[in-house]
């Protein structure tokens, strides 16, 4: 990842959602972005030219803009029409963006677009996120990195956010990921949690 | 098995096959038949697709390049987005075709303009006792469109013009509002019936879509609106709310305290009856309403079955 000083940034076209630039350089503010916040915070995964991405929940397309300055390929799956209006358009711009409109919950439905991935980025605010990362890490290569972004809140309000945290971090490791680095993503984030691990070998 | 009949088994049933799908088109025991064609056709075709995600492996571009479909990698992701774009604008367009869309950016603009004109009489009312100080709202029941006009009408300048203001948005908001209520009338036309067009349209809205609404259980709906009181009566032990939206449709809040609840489940149960007719028919269906009527006004007296 590229930092000038401690700040985060990536290299290119800016004006994406009017982002602050330090020369051409697009600064990556990890108060706006969950997974800036984690480079921040943790360690997260190297993205580079040759990196192919899944990314589920791509919303509006600001953090998807940043990947894929990094990243050789983004598949980005967005449900919602409205924030795919906006993914669109970011997506004409940076030609290495694959817009999928489909539901994370079915990777069925996009299975004949996807190739086979070296990450898998997840921030679908759902309440079965473990359930969704393991049915997607189908187009994960063995070896590839996921990294999960916990919205504990949208998981269960009646639970404790650290209850539901440690709730996935079980469930990913029961089904064979072995967790690299897990963390809280305060203070950029209330109550979001960041989960990296590693689908096995074989 | 012999192979003879496992190959004649394998040619017959397609779930014993090799056969794969992809946007670039089918591949068979190493033979591929390329989709081709316009990107239209082939974004329906992916639809029809059903790929089975047990034993799944994903494509590879090679294939695709060995295809016919492209020519290197590069061509491959441009062929591939241009039609991941024709698929996207077409789902856009047809979830925005849906019925409910435009309703539900009615009912939001209707509620955001009430509470608009709500903050700024307040406010113009404060601004105007500044200048009036013996004025005072005690023991007078004006009702705040009144208030509005006399604040014009009575000062000058700034204040005469916000408050003139004030009485066009109120305007908008009630021309606004039939526009809701008729909407509502032909998008959900059961819902409508049974509890009014205003109230089914802000029923929908907090849903998220008539869709979204007739997949809703009776008792969501029944405490749709009432999210804050919902969550503190699971989170603590406060008692559950009766009722959220539903509360504000007549044949609630006029029933008596001690059958209220009542009177909100079984609304909110034939409510979610009615949603799902609106849903799936999408027409009137006289026979259930008149006998969800009687339902309903059965418990508003008093006496459940």
């Amino acid at each position: 990842m590229i930092w000038i000083g401690d700040v985060l940034v990536s290299h290119g076209e800016g004006g994406v959602y009017s982002e602050r630039m330090l020369g051409n350089a697009r600064v990556w503010d990890p108060f706006r972005s969950k997974l800036a916040a984690l480079y921040h915070e943790g360690t997260g995964v190297e993205i580079t030219a040759d990196t192919r991405v899944l990314y589920l929940g791509a919303a509006n397309g600001t953090t998807v803009s940043h990947v894929s300055d990094y990243a050789d390929v983004v598949y980005a799956v967005e449900f919602a029409p409205r924030p795919m209006q906006d993914l669109l358009e970011v997506a004409r711009r940076r030609k290495n963006i694959v817009p999928i409109m489909a539901d994370a919950t079915r990777p069925e439905q996009y299975a004949p677009l996807v190739e086979t991935v070296d990450l898998l980025y997840q921030d679908v605010a759902q309440p079965d996120q473990a359930t969704i990362a393991i049915r997607n890490s189908a187009f994960l290569r063995p070896g590839g990195k996921m990294i999960l972004m916990l919205k504990t809140r949208s998981v269960d309000v009646r639970k404790e956010p650290g209850v539901v945290f440690e709730e996935t971090v079980e469930a990913l490791v029961s089904a064979g990921f072995v967790v690299q680095e897990s963390l809280w993503l305060a203070p950029y984030h209330q109550d979001h949690a960041a989960i990296v691990c590693t689908k096995p070998d074989g | 098995m012999s192979r003879a009949i496992y190959g004649f088994i394998r040619a017959r049933t397609p779930y014993l096959s090799t056969m794969r799908s992809y946007w670039f088109g089918d591949v068979e025991d190493g033979q591929c038949t390329p989709t081709g064609g316009d990107v239209l056709v082939t974004a329906d075709r992916i639809r029809t697709i059903r790929t089975s995600m047990d034993s799944f492996s994903p494509l590879t571009w090679e294939t695709a390049v060995a295809c016919g479909a492209c020519s290197d990698r590069a061509d491959y992701i441009e062929k591939l987005r241009e039609l991941c774009f024709a698929a996207a604008e077409r789902d856009i367009r047809e979830q925005y075709a849906g019925k409910d869309a435009e309703l539900l950016q009615m009912v939001r603009t209707l509620d955001e303009m009430d509470t608009v004109i709500n903050l700024l009489t307040e406010r113009a009312v404060e601004w105007y006792q500044l200048r009036h100080p013996t004025f005072t709202r005690k023991y007078r029941r004006t009702p705040a469109p009144i208030l509005v006009k006399n604040i014009r009408e009575k000062t000058r300048g700034a204040l005469s013009f916000v408050a003139g203001e004030i009485e066009r948005l109120s305007a908008t908001r009630t021309e606004l509002a039939k526009a809701v209520s008729g909407r509502a009338n032909e998008v959900m036309p059961n819902t409508s019936a049974l509890i009014g067009g205003l109230v089914a349209a802000r029923l929908m809205a907090h849903a998220g879509g008539l869709s979204d609404l007739s997949r809703m259980p009776a008792s969501a709906i029944q405490v749709l609106g009432a999210r804050t009181a919902l969550f503190a009566h699971l989170r603590t032990k406060s008692p559950s709310p009766k009722h959220g939206i539903i509360f504000q449709h007549r044949r609630v809040h006029n029933a008596p305290r001690e059958c209220r609840g009542k009177v909100a489940r079984v609304l909110a149960g034939k409510l979610a009856i009615a949603a799902r007719i609106d849903q799936y028919r999408g027409v009137a269906d006289p026979v259930f309403l008149e006998t969800a009527q009687a339902r309903i006004d059965l418990a508003g007296k008093g006496n459940e079955p």
